[in-house]
């Protein structure tokens, strides 16, 4: 740094940023505005510590169009359920003399017997509690089920579910087979094929959990899994070895979260959190290019004029009678839905102005004195472009660079509400585009509809505020009247 | 004059031509969607394809297709499109008063509205008006128009639907279905269809139109020539309506001119929320369709309009403010 800047100037930049700093600290609307960015920057910064969930794989947290956990304060919805998952610890509850069961979160069971060929009958018991008087609309239990080392013997399975008012449900089956197997099990309340075998003619009509979780719902519930061993007749030795891991109750709550929960179930907390990252990334970077193309288009074109200047304008003519958005539309299908395209695409529509601006505003300072004294003491015009003109429209090109911010959001916004955006990543337009698409009006969820659309509004104000304070403090024709 | 207006018409149509080559390269040659994908069936022989493409003129040498495309830009049939297989011209016949109608209101009342917030706060600086409208003004500028949209959407038709049971305006389409015979009463749904699209639009963007009038019409307000004519004894109506309103319409008028365009094209959204039958909606439709030739067609239109409208803004600004003629330029 000792190399490009001397002392000297170092000083007066400093002292230039802090005179600026001045009185950008007393501009009221500025000072809100770098507040707002500096809440969302730190939102961004600290997504991972501000919400367990990952937006991207958008784990389901809870059931769809679960409403914000925090609406449990008004009495209506009091007593909704929030989720629960329960990996349950299993007891014995039919033992037999010929089975050995080791009981617990993981069950083992070996069955062993010879000379005798009867039929045994074990059982695991095991209960969880709900405590919500409001039904859940889904539950699931999903567990591995795994029969190895089957001798001369069948076997049959089913859990049955009792709810507190002893209404029992067989939620699961497997009928007898002597085939040694391991299954991945996912018992769905909504499943059709269960609700159909319960007896009922239109499952579609039927809400199995609400007919479980019926009155009194709170209470305990007792889940109940039986096996039963059937050795074939005349068999010397018959075992088998039977074990049930993983298992897992899973009830979608009604209520989660500070934010609830999207069509699909996942959390809508942490999307917002995470969208900030790329909206203020995408804000940003297009604003950046597109100044810089317009300081340079402008710098150029002033500075050098003729058939330079000529050819540049006339370029920034025609790009000004091209449709901005539907082309935005149009490039982003033909090159990909890709972030990187998407800033790029922004970014070469977004400096047309500037470069206008910029170039009559070095078209003034090509005729001051300090430039041609410059010129006659032999500079080159690179040289007088970097060192003299440059450092004079550094103002004007800031207050532009954050004033052109909110104009890169929004068009991504829009992009992505289109169904343009990158589809590997969490934005608030492709949030606006979901809740639009999958059902957030119909179910009324704005919880989800509107927190990205305010945090879009909030975060363009807050450049907006900024870029007001900064075109008031660099441009003195704007300089408040005191 | 003449012969600036000639210059102009013949920079105009350069760069029609110049955004007519652009949209043929984008689409002809860069494209990469298959448009016979729609139509095809996985049993189709190669043969068939073929025949598909060569119907649509697909198997033309390049310069061919390019001929034959800026034939049909310039003579306005731009061609058949593989979607629904009737010409473009047909579509785009029924289509675009339907966008026009939408657009058309929602600009005159967000012109209106806008003008008169700002003409309002702008005499009275430093009032709860003025502060008003320095709120909406800062508002607009950061909200997205299509979340307005979908707030005023999701209370006025689906709140309001999910409470009493009924919709003070409907979410989608431009007519019900059945549409009336009864022409009146057909009319009336129309204008309650487009009651939503129309409000929601002048909500989003008066507020920009107000900030501008505004800031406009402190400048005027303290100019010299106010301060005479005050001095003369002039009434403050006359003062604010004669003098200062007066002497901002020309800069007023440009900016309507000129921003005609970002609204067209942005109300593209505003279609496609309400599933307005009108150009901009179509347009996405197409984008998804690999359907070309309507794309073509839209964004050809939008650049005759972007071209149409900056060569009136240039007239307009010399017939309102005499000093700048448009003869003597600079």
């Amino acid at each position: 740094m000792a190399s490009l800047f001397s002392e000297e100037k170092r000083i007066v930049l400093l002292r230039r940023i802090r005179g600026f700093w001045e009185e950008f600290s007393h501009n009221r609307i500025g000072f809100v505005g770098l507040l707002l960015l500096l809440a969302f920057i730190g939102m961004a910064v600290f997504a991972p510590w501000l919400t367990p969930y990952d937006p991207i794989a958008a784990p389901r947290v809870a059931d769809g169009f679960a409403m914000p956990g925090w609406m449990t304060i008004f009495p209506q919805y009091s007593d909704h359920p929030r989720t629960m998952e329960i990996f349950p610890y299993w007891e014995v509850g039919n033992a037999s003399d010929f089975v050995e069961i080791h009981a617990g979160k993981e069950v083992e069971c070996s069955f062993y017997m010879t000379g005798e060929t009867e039929t045994v009958e074990i059982s695991l018991i095991t209960a969880f509690n709900y405590p919500y008087s409001v039904p859940p609309n889904r539950f699931s239990f999903s567990f591995e089920w795994d029969v190895s080392n089957l001798t001369n013997v069948g076997y049959s399975s089913k859990m049955f579910l009792t709810a507190p008012n002893g209404t029992s449900t067989r939620v699961w089956r497997e009928a007898y087979t002597d085939v040694a197997r391991s299954l991945s099990v996912l018992v769905e309340s909504s499943d059709y094929w269960l609700v159909k075998s319960l007896g009922y003619s239109d499952p579609k009509a039927i809400n199995l959990a609400h007919l479980i979780f019926a009155d009194p719902t709170q209470g305990e519930y007792r889940l109940k899994l039986q096996a039963s061993f059937r050795p074939e007749v005349g068999a010397q030795i018959a075992e088998a070895e039977v074990s049930l891991h993983a298992f897992r109750i899973f009830i979608p709550g009604r209520v989660h979260g500070i934010l609830g929960a999207d069509f699909a179930g996942s959390d809508v907390f942490s999307q917002l959190i995470y969208g900030s990252r790329i909206s203020l990334i995408i804000g940003l970077m297009a604003a950046g290019i597109a100044t810089s193309i317009g300081i340079l288009v402008g710098l150029v074109s002033g500075y050098l004029g003729g058939a330079v200047d000529e050819t540049l304008m006339r370029l920034v003519d025609i790009l000004l009678c091209l449709p901005g958005l539907p082309l935005l539309l149009t490039l982003v299908k033909l090159f990909g839905k890709n972030v990187f395209f998407v800033v790029i695409f922004i970014a070469l529509f977004g400096w047309l102005g500037l470069s206008r601006t910029i170039r009559s505003q070095v078209l003034s300072l090509r005729e001051t004195a300090f430039v041609e004294c410059a010129i006659a003491s032999g500079a080159s015009r690179a040289y007088i472009m970097m060192k003299h003109l440059l450092p004079n429209i550094v103002p004007i090109a800031l207050a532009s660079l954050v004033l052109s911010v909110p104009g890169g959001i929004l068009a991504e916004a829009s992009l992505s509400f289109l169904g343009f955006g990158d589809p590997r990543v969490p934005t608030w337009g492709k949030m606006l585009n979901y809740a639009f698409g999958h059902g957030a009006f119909e179910e009324f969820a704005w919880w989800w509809a509107l927190p990205p659309g305010i945090a879009i509004t909030l975060v363009c104000l807050a450049f907006v505020f900024m870029g007001f304070a900064i075109d008031e403090i660099v441009n003195p024709r704007l300089r408040r009247r005191r | 004059m003449r012969e600036y207006l000639a210059k102009r018409i013949i920079i105009a149509f350069i760069v029609l031509f110049i955004v007519a080559s652009l949209n043929f390269t984008m689409f002809q040659v860069m494209w990469a969607g298959d448009p016979t994908a729609l139509i095809l069936d996985p049993e189709f022989t190669y043969e068939q394809r073929q025949m598909l493409l060569r119907q649509f003129g697909l198997l033309d040498p390049l310069h061919v297709r390019y001929i034959k495309y800026v034939r049909n830009m310039f003579t306005w049939t731009f061609g058949v499109s593989f979607q629904s297989r009737t010409p473009v011209a047909q579509e785009l016949s029924w289509r675009l008063p339907n966008t026009i109608l939408l657009l058309g209101t929602a600009t005159i009342g967000t012109i209106i509205l806008g003008i008169a917030v700002g003409v309002f706060a702008g005499s009275r600086r430093g009032s709860t008006a003025d502060v008003f409208a320095l709120g909406v003004g800062l508002f607009a500028d950061g909200v997205p128009t299509f979340f307005v949209q979908m707030i005023f959407l999701l209370f006025f038709s689906y709140l309001v639907f999910l409470w009493f049971g009924f919709q003070i305006f409907p979410a989608r389409h431009m007519v019900s279905t059945p549409a009336s015979t009864n022409p009146i009463i057909y009319m009336a749904d129309v204008a309650w269809h487009l009651a939503q699209p129309a409000l929601s639009l002048i909500v989003a963007a008066f507020g920009g139109w107000a900030l501008y009038v505004r800031n406009l019409m402190i400048d005027s307000l303290t100019q010299d020539y106010i301060v005479t004519a005050r001095a003369k004894g002039v009434s403050e109506r006359t003062l604010l309506y004669r003098h200062a309103f007066r002497s901002i319409l020309p800069p007023i008028s440009t900016i309507i001119t000129l921003s005609i365009p970002g609204i067209v094209t942005g109300a593209m959204i505003t279609e496609y929320i309400f599933t307005w039958p009108g150009i901009g909606s179509w347009y996405i439709a197409a984008l998804n369709s690999n359907d070309y030739p309507v794309v073509q067609a839209v964004l050809f239109i939008y650049a005759v309009l972007v071209i149409l409208c900056n060569f009136i803004a240039d007239l307009l600004y010399g017939v309102l403010d005499p000093r700048i003629r448009v003869g003597v330029r600079r």
